[in-house]
């Protein structure tokens, strides 16, 4: 146990050193759309799934955005450039957006 | 326009109170009563005598009180000139219907004329019974009267009724009476009054197709490229005896005699030039019909998907295309003139319940003027769009009910249009590419 | 069309710049798209512009309707008159993609001023579409192989006859479009996967949703995607690309196919979907630990595996076990295990077994529907299992399970069919590659294969030089030994080619070769158009028979039928008919009002979604006329219809599926129906005077032959010989008592019975044990089903 404490605080210092701004910006929204998403989730044990669409809407719309800022994370970063070699951060971003709009459409119509 | 003619009934229904001449008689009328088909087509001759002071104008025709179901009235001279026929209404007279003749030569004093009276009747002829098996023979009745019905006096009269068959089952016998094979001769009588009624009643074998065009829509659309094309779409129904069981297809196919109550197939005519003709329903092409072309015209032989038995109805529709050059002329001031049928021929001894012809103009014509050769009802006009279309073209539609083959006549529409509107269609199809 | 396509090297000698060769792509394609439209024609030429297959007529009555009135209309149209008495909610229980893309090509159309009936655009959709498919196959092959494949396999998919079964004009069914949304998306995912771009990735989902909307076979994709994925994970290909476009493809994807009301919350439902759901979870997991890795060292790594790996496997576990306890995901659906084993259908549920297109595939037709492609597609799958990349892997995948599927139900055919083409293009440009291209400029040939092809195939090009200057040193094929693994491979491929090419070297031969390979591309060109024209143009409503001196007659019966019963029953008539291998009746009652905007009820039709509704039915047919009459009364029976071969020797007639009619009824009512009664002693199934006498006595049977033993056919037959089973038929004298005959068409193929009303008939002395009613449970189910119609009403 002890062994995974020091395993956790030394992802930690890692993670704030080694990471640059910008991503930290993406991790911030991403942690922000996961605790989203762990709310629904609550929420839907304790109250119930009555209008299910609405709930898998909310709850797809958020695990989708969530997706997608990885994927955006990933893109962006400098780590996996060559992965990635014909994308560059500015297309990643443009797909996001192309991403959530047709994303967000979808949800609109589904939430009933 | 519409309420114009309304009105315009509505006039000579009010002016023509006519009083009944006294001084006309019937000097002789031989009457042929034809029951060979679904219709019932009476056609009588009078010999008109004036016996007065006055010479007359002209005369009146009655028709029985339950006489409703009357689809055509003509009356000809003895140069066989059609006389020209108003409704009336008679003073003092009992109800039933009347027409006022007039005649193109007045009739003096003392002297005579001779006219010859047609009317068709439709609905007359009843089934009795009215329904009956497969293997039966349709039966039907008719009920007349024995004597010309007239608001004048005849002298002597006859009258003869031709039946399909000779097989009949009964019939009225008021002396003096004949048979001869398939017709029944009546007469002479003489100086009957008028307005007299006596029943008569033949109840005979009438295997003839009883088919009724219940509905029956026309349309025609002018191309000034050198096309018209018509199409009908026909409701039909067996308006005979009903069918009474089952019906055997065994049995249908192991009779083979001609005369049968079902309808299996019938013929219709078409015009000589009439080209890429086409018969289907709402399934599709049925594949069953001949096309023989003739000298003055198109017969085309149609079988609907199955025999017609008494109730049975069926619908279809049967289109064509004609040269334009044939019905379409310029006249000198410019105005095109159509000329086409109201209504084309169905099938013989047809009867059409209620008829629909629409007229689509090519587009932007201005001032319309339509012309028919008897009265019809002038429905709304509409508009339609055809392919790349984009201002739309005017449809002209007209409805008429009760019609027999008698009214196949010609209508005329007589309109504005330049013919640079020709190259409308290709423009805009270039244009919206 | 395959001429077509192997014309381009020819001219492309030429010029190798990129402007001919991309016209010469362009010309190929419109070729192959003009070829594969005009050769679906034969149908629509031969007989005339309608639809003409049973199914579709429901498609296209639908399409008009929604043209009619609108798209929201439509999704909300109950149709009462089918299933009576329960009706049928038409918008929530078909795929609406069809109805979709011919509705909006109307709309266009006429926003144009271009009046085309709905009619011509549904039966003309299909060959439209054929040639879409080509040109996304050959997007597909490039991004797999080289473009000359591409053009290769674009030429084949748009002639072969697999496909074109499905899409001639005039079926206009869901197959028609799928199959190009199946292209499409397969396209676009592989597209995304080569580029880990987020905007294929939502293109494949939006695909895929139009896949959806199509056709029920999008499962195939979405199993056939997420194994690609888990594959992929297997050999150690994770990448970052294969993240996001697998992630963003699910979620949208998930998102979107909930969209289509038929297949509402099945996504995460169903276990066909959960493949997909476990490996987006994996994806994830696998995601999170290689960034963790690349944090931290081995062994903290470790250790925080081992206990992350334990926690997350008890969760999942057991919320996979309470949901499942709970019911909120569903076992998998007959037709699954049907897939899985083949004899499971045929015990447990009849009604999918007894469609002729789910038997499974025999050996012919998948000769008859591929001909030479079947022969070249495992050549192909060779190559690319040799050159094998990310994309490959999919290809490979696709083609094995697309084979298995196809080995299983005839119908699946369909879906093997676009990857035999591909990989037969692949195989063919291969063989065309080492035939035709040497170091000499004349034989450049396809050098326009080559400025396309990737760097890999560049490589395997090279190669066979080197191998075969090994392989001259070595002389002796077979037993070369090279001393890296890597190069025995491809030396064991070389011998595979080797053999044709050993004596090859020279020039007559080569071209001897060429012109072998174009012979039997010629061949499949012949064999495709004359298996179009002969198999697959002949509609199924409207049947030909030749005459002896080879004119053409045309038996319209099923028409007759239904315009008859359109015409001459009452607007509220109901007709029960038999299924009849779930074409026919249904969606001809359909057919015969399409337009007129009456239709009959008909109590049975192809959806097969109420199985006790279906046996209800069945027993009615197999039971005898009084039994029945007792069931057609609670039903509401007007009229009784039953096809009838025996006169014209048409063999797909109901008494021929009768059997599994009686075996549905059996698996309902097992006390009341036998299947082993309907056989003689002999277990033998005849209509003859040595049939088992259940058999002659059952309703179908007197309907079918009824008054039939009277009729001679011609003067070398008896009275009441059955043309279909050539026999006599047993019992010829009977008369109905419940029924009478109130139509029969003219070669006797459909006839059509009433059911008399109780006060019409002098009902005969029925034994007391008889009386009853036979089974207390349908007469429950039955009237439940009835409030339920009323409810509706």
């Amino acid at each position: 146990m002890a062994q995974i404490t020091t395993v956790i605080s030394k992802f930690y210092n890692e993670y704030q050193t080694k990471t640059t701004k910008k991503l930290k910006v993406i991790d911030a929204y991403l942690f922000y759309i996961l605790l989203t998403g762990i709310v629904q989730f609550i929420y839907c044990l304790l109250v119930g799934t009555f209008p299910f669409n609405s709930f898998l809407s909310g709850f797809i719309s958020c695990v989708s955005c969530f997706v997608l800022g990885v994927c955006l994370r990933l893109q962006v970063n400098p780590e996996n450039k060559t992965q990635f070699y014909s994308i560059s951060p500015e297309r990643g971003f443009a797909d996001f957006i192309f991403a959530h709009v047709v994303l967000h459409l979808v949800v609109m119509n589904f939430i009933g | 326009m519409r309420r114009g003619i309304c009105l315009l009934i509505c006039l000579t229904y009010v002016t023509a109170l006519e009083r009944i001449n006294n001084q006309l008689v019937n000097k002789n009328v031989e009457r042929s009563i034809d029951l060979t088909s679904q219709l019932v087509k009476i056609s009588s001759a009078i010999t008109l005598e004036n016996t007065g002071k006055d010479s007359v104008r002209s005369f009146l025709v009655a028709l029985e009180p339950n006489a409703v179901d009357i689809s055509y009235i003509n009356v000809k001279d003895s140069l066989k000139d059609d006389l020209k026929i108003l409704p009336a209404k008679v003073d003092g007279a009992k109800d039933g219907v009347f027409y006022n003749i007039m005649l193109k030569q007045p009739v003096d004093a003392g002297r005579s004329t001779t006219v010859i009276l047609e009317v068709v009747l439709t609905k007359r002829l009843e089934p009795y019974p009215s329904s009956i098996t497969q293997k039966d023979k349709q039966l039907v009745r008719y009920f007349g009267n024995h004597y010309f019905y007239s608001p004048y006096v005849t002298t002597k009269q006859k009258t003869e009724v031709l039946l399909s068959s000779r097989s009949v089952e009964n019939y009225t016998k008021l002396k003096p009476v004949a048979q001869s094979d398939s017709t029944i001769t009546y007469g002479p009588y003489t100086n009957i009054q008028p307005f007299t009624v006596d029943e008569m009643m033949v109840h005979f074998e009438n295997n003839s197709p009883f088919l009724t065009v219940t509905r029956l829509e026309r349309i025609i659309e002018i191309s000034h490229w050198g096309n018209i094309a018509i199409e009908e779409h026909i409701e039909i129904r067996h308006t005979g005896a009903q069918l009474k069981g089952p019906f055997s297809r065994y049995d249908y196919q192991r009779d083979t005699g001609s005369t049968h109550h079902s309808i299996k197939a019938y013929r219709t005519i078409l015009p000589a030039s009439a080209h890429s003709i086409y018969y289907r329903d709402s399934n599709g092409n049925i594949s069953t019909s001949t096309v023989r072309p003739r000298k003055e015209w198109i017969e085309l032989e149609l079988r609907p998907r199955f025999p017609l038995f008494g109730g049975w109805k069926s619908s279809y529709v049967l289109g064509y295309s004609v040269p334009s050059y044939q019905y379409l002329f310029k006249k000198p001031s410019g105005e095109y003139v159509l000329t086409m049928r109201l209504i084309d021929h169905v099938f013989d001894d047809m009867f059409v319940e209620e008829l629909e012809t629409s007229i689509i103009l090519p587009v932007g014509v201005s001032s319309v003027k339509i012309d028919t050769p008897y009265e019809v009802e002038r429905l709304p006009d509409e508009v339609t769009y055809k392919y790349l279309d984009n201002l739309g073209r005017s449809v002209i539609k007209l409805r008429k009910t009760d019609l027999v083959e008698q009214h196949i006549q010609d209508f005329e529409i007589t309109y504005d249009w330049k013919p640079q509107l020709l190259l409308h269609e290709p423009l805009s199809c270039l244009l919206e590419e | 069309m395959v001429q077509a396509g192997s014309k381009k090297s020819p001219i492309s000698k030429i010029n190798s710049k990129a402007g001919i060769s991309s016209l010469i792509i362009f010309v190929v394609l419109l070729l192959a798209w003009i070829a594969g439209f005009a050769s679906r024609l034969f149908a629509v030429i031969r007989f005339e512009s309608i639809i003409h297959e049973f199914d579709p007529w429901f498609n296209y009555r639908a399409t008009a309707y929604m043209v009619k009135h609108g798209f929201y209309n439509f999704l909300n149209w109950f149709d009462e008159r089918a299933w009576y008495p329960l009706g049928r909610i038409v918008g929530g229980t078909v795929y609406p993609g069809l109805m979709l893309t011919s509705g909006s090509i109307h709309y266009i159309l006429h926003l144009l001023h271009i009046n085309v009936h709905i009619r011509d655009i549904c039966v003309f959709l299909a060959p439209v579409f054929s040639g879409l498919t080509a040109i996304s196959t050959y997007f597909l092959t490039k991004e797999l192989w080289s473009a000359g494949a591409g053009l290769f396999a674009a030429c084949f998919i748009a002639i072969v006859p697999g496909y074109i079964s499905r899409s001639v004009a005039g079926s206009y069914d869901n197959e028609g479009i799928a199959i190009f949304a199946l292209q499409f998306t397969y396209f676009l995912w592989i597209k995304s996967v080569k580029t880990g771009s987020v905007f294929w990735a939502v293109a494949a989902s939006l695909s895929y949703f139009y896949m959806v909307s199509a056709w029920g076979g999008y499962v195939f994709i979405i199993n056939l995607i997420p194994l690609h994925v888990f594959v992929l994970l297997l050999m150690g290909r994770y990448s970052n690309r294969l993240f996001t476009s697998y992630t963003t493809f699910y979620i949208l994807g998930l998102i979107f196919s909930m969209q289509i009301p038929l297949v509402g919350f099945q996504p995460i439902r169903t276990s066909e979907h959960m493949a997909a759901a476990g490996v987006f979870a994996l994806m994830f997991a696998v995601g999170i630990l290689r960034y963790l890795q690349n944090m931290m060292t081995k062994s903290e790594f470790k250790s925080l595996v081992i206990f992350g790996g334990l926690a997350s496997a008890g969760v999942v576990f057991l919320a996979v076990v309470i949901l499942t306890y709970a019911g909120y995901v569903a076992p998998w659906s007959g037709r699954f295990y049907s897939l899985w084993d083949t004899g499971y259908a045929k015990i447990h549920i009849p009604i999918i077994a007894s469609v002729s297109e789910h038997q499974p595939t025999t050996w012919f037709s998948f000769f008859f529907d591929l001909h030479v492609l079947v022969a070249t597609f495992p050549a192909g799958l060779w190559y690319v299992i040799k050159n094998i990349n990310d994309e490959r892997v999919f290809v490979v995948l696709y083609a094995l399970s697309a084979v298995y599927f196809a080995g299983v139900m005839v119908r699946l055919m369909l879906t093997l069919t676009p990857v035999v083409c591909i990989l037969s293009g692949i195989a063919f440009s291969g063989l065309l590659e080492l035939f035709l291209r040497e170091d000499d400029v004349y034989h450049n040939e396809d050098s326009e294969e080559e400025e396309h092809s990737t760097p890999s195939k560049r490589l395997y090009d090279k190669l066979p030089k080197e191998a075969k200057s090994k392989l001259k040193s070595g002389k002796s094929v077979g037993n070369v030994k090279t001393p890296t693994p890597q190069v025995v491979g491809r030396v064991q491929k070389m011998k595979h080619e080797q053999s044709k090419e050993s004596d090859g070297i020279g020039p007559n031969i080569r071209s001897v070769v060429t012109v072998v390979i174009l012979l039997l591309l010629m061949l499949f060109a012949v064999h495709c158009t004359w298996v179009t024209s002969n198999a697959y143009s002949s509609p199924s409503i409207v049947l030909a028979s030749y005459g002896s001196d080879g004119s053409r007659q045309i038996l319209d019966d099923f028409r007759e039928a239904y315009f008859w019963l359109s015409q001459n029953t009452d607007d509220d008539a109901r007709v029960m008919s038999c299924f009849s291998n779930s074409c026919c009746i249904r969606v001809g009652l359909r057919l015969s009002n399409s337009r007129n905007g009456r239709n009959r009820t008909t109590l049975v039709d192809n959806n097969t979604w109420n199985n006790s509704h279906i046996a209800l039915v069945g027993k009615a047919m197999s039971s005898n006329e009084t039994a029945a009459y007792e069931i057609m009364t609670a039903l509401d029976v007007d009229y009784v219809l039953v096809i009838f071969g025996g006169v014209i020797g048409y063999s797909g007639d109901d008494i021929n599926k009768f059997l599994w009619m009686v075996r549905i009824a059996e698996g309902e009512h097992p006390k009341d129906i036998r299947e082993s009664d309907y056989f003689t002693e002999h277990g033998e199934f005849r209509v003859d005077s040595e049939g088992s006498p259940t058999l002659l006595n059952c309703l179908m049977y007197k309907l079918s032959y009824y008054r039939f033993g009277e009729l001679k056919l011609d003067y070398r037959t008896p009275a009441g010989f059955d043309r279909t089973r050539n026999a006599v038929i047993g019992n010829k004298d009977f008369q109905l008592t419940y029924l009478e005959e109130a139509y029969t068409t003219e070669h006797w193929l459909v006839r059509v019975y009433r059911v008399k009303k109780p006060d019409e008939f002098n009902r005969p002395r029925i034994p007391v044990a008889n009386r009853v009613v036979k089974s207390p449970s349908f007469v429950s189910k039955k009237s439940t089903k009835r409030k339920k119609g009323f409810h509706k009403e």
